[in-house]
């Protein structure tokens, strides 16, 4: 029975009606709207529910709100306001503690609670204090910063608040505040009147054909206002450079948790309710969940006839084979033959999961024009916009996507996942949509970074020249290819690292199967080949007993050197990375029983594709800048991009805005992803910028009646030069210029394809703004019991160009903590296409208490392209870790690494089949 | 309906004993960390929660003649920061700290531990190398006590009838020099489930063995004390080849599973080196 009950929520009394079933976490965001809290899995895993419950930090989804009855809560909302800010929330803007914001909340509430009980707590009693709190994007190391601020004068890699905003300069983000205070609006704190749930039917079985769906029953269930199956839909293949997906299953299943019907009702639980009395009639069928057993002849067909499916890519298909690609370069037989010594080895990664806190979800509102409009969590709004248009066979006119606030992405956000149903829904029920995963779906149904099986043949010299190179590269792409050809196709570029290789075999093949389809996840197949190259690099060099860093040293590419795919390289750093990172570990210093060090390195793209930035005048002398893309978190469009807008101009940080709006308000844009925000998008809004001012000078030479050429831009006006008494402000032009013509004066740039080229037949061929890294790890291995503890660890990368050196810092911490928990604990099981550990109980992030002191090195090659020279650094981070953590367990205790995660047994196994 | 059940909130035990008493399926709901996961993965079948938050008397920790009394209620959090000194605080601290995370210890309580009576659940192999026993109350039975080892029955199995309550945790303290020895095996340094725990607590007379309780937790259906290991130490001198034979021996009275932490394979290697590792550290300390 409902009752009314009192308690006391940020100091102020409350009453509210609850159910026994509601959650206090569900009492505060729907009964009393204080979305700050956020529900990350709502099994107690990941503390982005946390609140005081007088005054000591718990899980908000872990007591039912009648437990509450008559205690104090504090939620985020009571701590500090945006112009008051509590000290934690000011230190953690500061620090550079916040990138998506969505751990933000929960993390300040266990701060401060430390803080209260301890004002000087010492760096071990932080980790703890936070370490139920999973941060996916930060590394925590910024957040420990924050803590540590506050309690001491230390101020290492503390942004010197906004007044510095030259490019070089910390810079703090410019949406930290709404971030650190909740007031931030995620996808699910969209609150719409009249507003209905939605869920999804999903597939029980791998593969089955689907004789009948029977959604009698379901209807008649009270509150259900929308039922869609693929029957009711006219539906198309959609995806990246193939298409071969569709959003509801029709003629048959292909995985387990395959969408085959969304549910529309008054409230999730009678939308969850109804969806289970769907009746579906199946008749199995034989499946295929391993790679290698799936492209032989007898397998068992995913898709009957993968030729049919458009593919922008020429390659070879057949079978459940998805793609293939082969590149040569020199000759292999041959350099196999004048090898000194020739290594094999055989590597395996396992499927991942992107992690993000946030689970998917959107809302969609049909609008009086019949339009429809879909506020989601979104890396690439115009894309998804048409992957919209074509899952769903319209134009894309008919959407207006509204990006809110992203939990992080990773990739996990690059394809629909919601959005095709709650459009479906909306229009059917005609009331709007929300739809949101369960931690579970999340973890279970959603794409995954492609599990690899790498199998390498390399000739060498005996003093450690590399000379033969053949890699056999397989991805397991399960129901759906995607981004798979593309996995392949990135990866291929990876297969010889930052290495001379003169003789060059790389086959790549993507295999269609029975499991949960991949995506494109952070460093997609940078990873699994990083990994794999990386741990067999020292396996070759033990052979010769050559130390890893010389042997590396020696053959690792200097700027002229041509890659195997053709293209000459310019700006190569990555010896220096190299030296770098090993000299931050006392490289050669004995280590002792037990320790081991290990290296590894990357090298990796910087993001072109389109992109339209612009910058308008506003008619007060301030300015708007306006570009389709969106920060999944990494901060890059709330501070360098701004950083870069401000140098183009000339004009201080905050005089200009970054405008928020839509698909149909804002120039098109590719989206956040594949380390380009600051290289592209960076570059054209330096450029718009650039050319605002050329509008703006010629306005002031007009004004002042001289030649442009004499114009001298300063302190927010411009004047001829030797003349400033005389100087106009910039506000008087504009407004005279708004005045006079109308506004606004817009600097525009796009991108310019000028970018690398090769002469060799390949998808992707070059890379531009090519960056490089080198990643070092100190490691003690239990050799009893296989437990792995980091000691400390050192990323030495090549930014081109820092533009905010905190925000590079971030990406590097962050994507050392994720590549770390590759290394160590990450892995989606599946048996038989059924997921085993659909959670974050058993499905592990790294938390603060495993995340080693890490040295973030930042090395300033500048690339040709970029902005300032700038290269990216979102996702070759994350790529050396898994093989760095290998080799120092090779340095530690002489085992070869084969397959991830080295969690205590896998360790421990290798241990004792190297013993007997 | 999914989830639909009625709540009440007694304010003491006599209170909380009358309601269990109501007819119906009834969950009694402490920290909630178990029931509500549960609830978020299917709904739970219940007709009525009986909060037990606001029995405070069973918040308390007390020590009377020799004898430790932990309230049902008592959470992790608490218990972390009780210092009861010996071979008690050796090993409850370090079981505490290692359990959960933070947020969790807040809230989890050492009642809902037991009576959750999972095989992988911290308190137990803790509070089995302590002797502990356990209070149950209800008004048909009124007040009986058990050994904890009695109260485990099977996975999530318990001898608690419907209508107790578990009220007090009971051991008694061990004699001055007794040693002890704690270790929970995981696959990350915070908020991780046991692969493996053990708790050993041992006296030695001049080299030999007077006294030794060895517990594991996850390497069986209930946490488990193995009790031939034991009985083959007492009276030998702790020595290399002692604590070899009790290694080999523990092995082969776990019975452990392949989940997906770790395989069986697995676990029993674990025991056998983490008995060894115990043995030694006890032998050392001696
Ligand atoms: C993120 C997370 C991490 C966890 N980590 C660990 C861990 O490291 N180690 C570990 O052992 N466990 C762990 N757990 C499990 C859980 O926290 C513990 O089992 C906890 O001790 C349960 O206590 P509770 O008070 O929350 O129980 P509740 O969920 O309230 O109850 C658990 C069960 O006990 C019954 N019950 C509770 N109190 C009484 C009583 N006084 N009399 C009769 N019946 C009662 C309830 O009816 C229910 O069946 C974890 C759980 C989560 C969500
Ligand atoms: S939502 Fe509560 S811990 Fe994740
Ligand atoms: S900032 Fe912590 S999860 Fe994104």
């Amino acid at each position: 029975m409902k009752k009314q009950i009192e308690l006391t929520v940020n100091n102020s009394p409350e009453s509210i009606e609850v159910a026994p079933r509601t959650r206090l976490l569900d009492a505060i965001r729907i009964k009393l709207g204080l979305t700050g809290t956020k529900e990350g899995c709502g099994t107690g895993d990941c503390g982005s529910c946390t609140v005081l419950l007088d005054g000591k930090p718990v899980n908000s989804c872990m007591i039912l709100a009648m437990q509450a009855e008559k205690r104090e809560i504090t939620t985020i909302e009571g701590l500090g306001s945006p112009t008051e800010l509590h000290p934690i929330q000011q230190a953690m803007i500061r620090s550079g503690g916040i990138q998506c914001g969505f751990c933000t909340p929960g993390m300040v509430l266990s701060l401060k609670a430390l803080i209260d009980r301890d004002p000087h707590p010492d760096e071990e009693s932080i980790r703890v204090a936070i370490s139920s709190n999973l941060c996916r994007c930060t590394g925590y190391s910024k957040i420990i910063d924050a803590a540590k601020f506050l309690s001491s004068s230390e101020t290492t890699s503390m942004a010197t608040s906004s007044e510095d905003w030259s490019v070089g300069a910390r810079m703090t983000r410019n949406d930290g505040v709404e971030k650190v205070t909740g007031r931030a609006i995620y996808a699910e704190d969209i609150q719409l009147p009249h507003i209905i749930y939605g869920a999804l039917l999903r597939s029980p079985y791998a593969h089955a054909e689907i004789l009948s769906i029977d959604t009698t029953e379901a209807e008649q269930i009270t509150g259900v206002k929308a039922i869609v199956t693929g029957r009711d839909v006219d539906m198309g293949f959609y995806g990246y450079e193939l298409r071969d997906h569709r959003i509801f299953a029709l003629e048959k299943v292909r995985y387990i948790g395959e969408p085959i019907a969304a549910v529309g009702a008054t409230t999730v639980d009678i939308a969850r309710e109804a969806a289970s009395k769907i009746k579906v009639e199946y008749a199995e069928l034989p499946a295929v969940f391993d790679s290698e057993e799936a492209i032989t002849s007898n397998a068992p067909l995913v898709h009957n006839d993968a030729n049919a499916y458009e593919i922008d890519w020429d390659t070879e298909r057949k079978g459940n084979l998805c793609y293939k690609l082969i590149i040569e370069e020199g000759n292999i037989e041959q350099g196999f033959g004048e090898s000194d010594l020739i290594i094999e080895g055989s590597y395996k990664t396992p499927e991942a999961h992107p992690g993000s806190i946030e689970p998917h979800c959107s809302t969609a509102k049909v609008e009086p024009d019949g339009r429809v409009t879909i506020w989601t969590t979104t890396q690439k709004p115009f894309v998804f916009r048409s992957y919209l248009a074509q899952a769903l066979q319209r134009s894309i006119n008919s959407f207006r996507i509204v990006p809110t606030q992203i939990g992080g992405g990773f990739g996990g956000k690059l394809f629909p996942s919601v959005e095709p149903y709650v459009v479906l829904l909306a229009e059917q029920s005609g009331l709007p949509v929300q739809m949101t995963l369960t931690r579970e779906e999340e973890m279970s149904c959603t794409l995954l970074r492609h599990p690899s099986s790498v199998k390498i043949k390399t000739g060498v010299m005996k003093d450690g020249t590399l000379v033969a190179h053949q890699v056999r590269m397989l991805f397991n792409t399960g129901a759906y290819g995607l981004y798979g050809p593309n996995t392949a196709a990135l990866a291929s570029m990876m297969a010889t690292g930052p290495y001379r290789i003169p003789n060059v075999e790389i086959t790549g093949l993507v295999t269609y199967s029975n499991n949960v389809p991949c995506g494109s996840v952070r460093g997609p197949g940078a990873v699994q080949l990083a990994f794999a190259l990386e741990t067999h690099l020292d396996k070759i060099a033990r052979s010769l007993e050559i130390d890893t860093l010389d042997f590396r040293l020696k053959n690792a590419w200097e700027t002229g050197d041509i890659t195997c795919t053709g293209q000459t390289l310019d700006s190569v750093s990555i010896k220096e990375c190299l030296q770098k990172a090993a000299d931050a570990l006392e490289w050669k210093k004995p280590r002792l029983p037990g320790v081991g060090k290990g290296l590894a390195c990357n090298w990796w793209a910087s993001g072109p594709w389109g992109t339209q930035t612009q910058i308008q005048t506003n008619e007060d002398g301030t300015f708007r800048l306006i570009t389709g893309c969106v920060d999944m978190g990494t901060g890059g469009l709330n501070s360098s991009i701004l950083q870069l807008a401000a140098e183009g101009l000339g004009v201080p940080i905050d005089s200009i805005q970054l405008v928020r709006g839509d698909t149909d308000s804002l120039p098109w844009d590719h989206g956040h992803g594949g380390s380009r925000m600051t290289f592209t998008i960076g570059r054209s809004a330096y450029e718009a910028a650039e050319h605002l001012q050329k509008q703006l000078l010629q306005e002031a030479a007009e004004h002042l009646e001289a030649a442009i050429e004499d114009m001298v831009l300063e302190d927010g006006s411009v004047f001829v030069r030797g003349d400033k008494a005389n100087a106009v402000l910039i506000s008087t032009l504009c407004y005279n210029r708004h005045k006079k013509h109308g506004g606004p004066m817009v600097g525009v740039s796009s991108l310019l394809e000028d970018f690398p080229t090769t002469t060799k037949k390949h998808p992707i061929g070059a890379f531009p703004g090519a960056s490089y890294c080198a990643h070092a790890v100190e490691l003690k291995v239990d050799e009893e019991t296989g437990e792995i503890d980091i000691l400390r660890y050192a990323a030495a990368h090549d930014v081109g160009k820092a533009i905010n050196p905190t925000g590079c810092e971030g990406q590097i911490e962050g994507g050392v903590a994720m590549g770390l928990g590759l290394a160590m604990m990450e892995e989606l099981r599946e048996i038989e296409g059924k997921v085993m550990n659909p959670n974050f109980a058993d499905y592990l992030l790294l938390t603060a208490e495993d995340m080693p002191p890490t040295e973030s090195i930042l090395v300033e090659q500048p690339a040709t392209e970029g902005p300032f020279g700038v290269k990216g650094v979102g996702e070759p981070p994350i790529a050396p870790p898994t093989g760095a953590v290998a080799n120092a367990l090779g340095d530690a205790i002489d085992i070869n690494v084969k397959r991830l995660p080295l969690t205590p047994e896998e360790v421990s196994s290798l241990i004792r089949e190297q013993k007997s | 309906m999914s989830n639909d059940f009625e709540f009440t909130q007694p304010i003491d035990i006599c209170e909380a004993l009358k309601c269990l008493n109501e007819t119906g399926r009834i969950t009694p709901i402490a920290g909630g960390t178990n029931i509500l996961v549960n609830m978020k993965r299917a709904p739970i079948e219940t007709d009525l929660i009986i909060d037990l938050t606001r029995l405070e008397k069973l918040k308390n920790i007390s020590e009377e003649n020799g004898m430790f009394r932990i309230g049902a209620g008592v959470s992790f959090a608490d218990l972390l920061n009780w210092h009861p000194g010996g071979a008690v605080e050796g090993l409850v601290r370090p079981m505490c700290a290692a359990f959960a995370g933070p947020l969790i210890r807040n809230l989890a309580t050492i009642g809902g531990n037991i009576c959750d009576a999972s095989a992988a659940a911290d308190a137990s192999p803790v509070l089995l190398a302590l002797d502990a026993n356990v209070e149950l109350v209800s008004t048909t039975n009124g007040s009986r006590t058990l050994p904890l080892s009695e109260f485990f029955k099977g996975v999530r199995k318990t001898a608690r009838e419907d209508n107790e309550l578990l009220t007090y945790v009971t051991f008694g303290k061990p004699a001055e020099g007794e040693r002890c020895f704690y270790y929970k095996l995981g696959k990350r340094k915070a908020d991780a489930i046991s692969i493996v725990s053990i708790a050993i607590l041992a006296k030695l007379n001049e080299g030999k063995i007077e006294k030794v309780h060895i517990a594991l937790g996850a390497v069986a259906p209930i946490a488990m004390r193995a009790l031939q290991t034991e009985a083959m130490l007492i009276g030998k001198v702790l020595n290399t080849s002692s604590i070899q034979e009790a290694a080999t021996l523990v092995v082969k009275e776990a019975c452990p599973i392949d989940d997906f932490r770790a395989t069986a394979k697995y676990r029993l290697n674990m025991i056998e080196v983490l008995v060894k590792k115990g043995l030694n550290e006890i032998l050392s300390k001696a």
